[in-house]
């Protein structure tokens, strides 16, 4: 029997970003350049249905609006302006029992697909795979922070991007990303990181971690290419089909930016008030 | 400011923006260079170029298990095929690499650096 595939995007507004309209530009370029179809799991059904094109999307899984679990954090909009808003991610970890696909491939809707190197996870015979390796497009800063969960800890993995196909292995492992979750303060003292905020790469990477028999190992296959990313203190400029620009932050040098111009990279644009501005002015010229 | 200074950091500014471009284009080149095969990915070097091209040289072309990018071994039913693939891969993604490495050199200022069509 030929197996289900497709892409799941998260979308919670939270007042201050709109990650639905994120979800729709995201979407049609994973229409265009993966080919799958795309669906959305949303608190914001009726928003989405009354100020954008659905049609983008599959199946829309509606998922109760809720206030509860949610932390307040930064978010910078390039390095001299930042605003706070609630952070609602904490639904990650129920993705494999509301997709509806037996090859899922899920995705941050800031994760901008500008090539189709994703496509091929769903030939591969790993069942499991996300991103490790990492590479700030800046190249500048410090990346420390995304290579280990804290200091004297646990490798780190991206939770931005995962595709998994729905095995009993791969159920154990997103049940105990819940269990991680629902216990974070005692975890996330065990793993020795400082925040209280529950973050869900640390989530996943603590999980893996537990998987691989409390070491190292390949229980999570690397995803094919890169992780590349930009910080929040970077600003995307602009977007044309396969080419984005950047204004990337000055090292040691507030407020001051290089440009940086990428063609065929998918990137995590953690930016998402510039991304925002880009996504309305493709839409505008649309 | 003195405009000495001035003239220095815009060229400061040029060549860290140079320097930006052609380290993407290697991070595209490198990510060119991705083959998948048998459900495997392998990344195309000049050492696996050479190993496949050795064995199908000798006459091992069937069959044949390499271990792919995770060192996980991988049965490919046909060498030959494989060899030319990885062949193609390699010249597409270099001549593209080439010919955007080659419009980037041509480019003397830093606006012009990130407008171009090909980098």
């Amino acid at each position: 029997m030929k197996k289900s595939k497709g892409a799941i995007l998260i979308a919670r507004n939270n007042g201050r970003l709109d990650y639905i309209k994120q979800a729709v530009f995201l979407a049609k370029r994973i229409s265009h350049y993966i080919q799958i179809p795309v669906s959305i799991i949303t608190d914001s059904k009726d928003y989405l249905l009354d100020k954008f094109d659905s049609s983008v999307f599959d199946d829309i899984i509606e998922i109760p609006w809720t206030d509860k679990n949610n932390y307040n954090r930064l978010f910078y909009d390039g390095s001299l302006s930042h605003k706070t808003a609630p952070f609602k991610n904490d639904i990650r970890d129920q993705v494999y029992d509301l997709s509806p696909y037996d090859e899922t491939l899920l995705l941050d809707t800031d994760y901008i697909i500008s090539n189709d190197l994703l496509k091929s996870c769903f030939d591969m015979n790993d069942d499991i795979m996300m991103f490790k390796e990492s590479y700030d497009i800046a190249k500048s800063r410090n990346e420390k922070e995304f290579k280990y969960v804290s200091d004297y800890s646990v490798d780190f993995y991206w939770a931005t991007v995962v595709f998994f196909r729905k095995t009993p292995e791969n159920k154990i492992y997103f049940d105990l990303i819940k269990h991680v979750k629902e216990n974070w303060n005692h975890y996330r003292r065990v793993y020795q990181i400082k925040s209280e905020l529950f973050r869900n790469d640390f989530a996943f990477s603590i999980a893996i971690h537990i998987m691989n028999g409390f070491d190292k190992g390949d229980f999570v296959k690397p995803l094919p290419g890169k992780h590349y990313y930009t910080i929040d203190k970077d600003i995307l400029w602009k977007i044309e089909n396969d080419k984005m620009l950047f204004l990337v932050e000055k090292e040691k040098y507030l407020g001051e930016y290089l440009p940086i111009k990428t063609k065929g990279n998918s990137i995590h644009v953690m930016n998402k008030f510039s991304l925002e501005r880009v996504i309305d002015k493709v839409a505008n010229n649309e | 400011m003195d405009e000495r200074l001035e003239k220095a950091l815009d060229f400061s500014n040029y060549m860290v923006t140079l320097n930006n471009q052609k380290r993407m284009l290697k991070e595209k080149y490198n990510e060119s260079l991705v083959y998948f095969s048998s459900g495997c990915q392998f990344t195309v070097t000049r050492e696996l170029i050479t190993f496949v091209g050795f064995l199908v040289d000798k006459g091992n072309t069937e069959d044949i298990v390499l271990t792919d990018d995770n060192d996980l071994p991988a049965k490919i039913a046909d060498l030959e095929k494989f060899y030319e693939d990885i062949l193609d891969v390699y010249f597409t993604a270099s001549n593209r690499y080439n010919s955007a490495y080659e419009e980037l050199k041509k480019n003397r200022k830093t606006e012009t650096l990130v407008e171009h069509e090909e980098i």
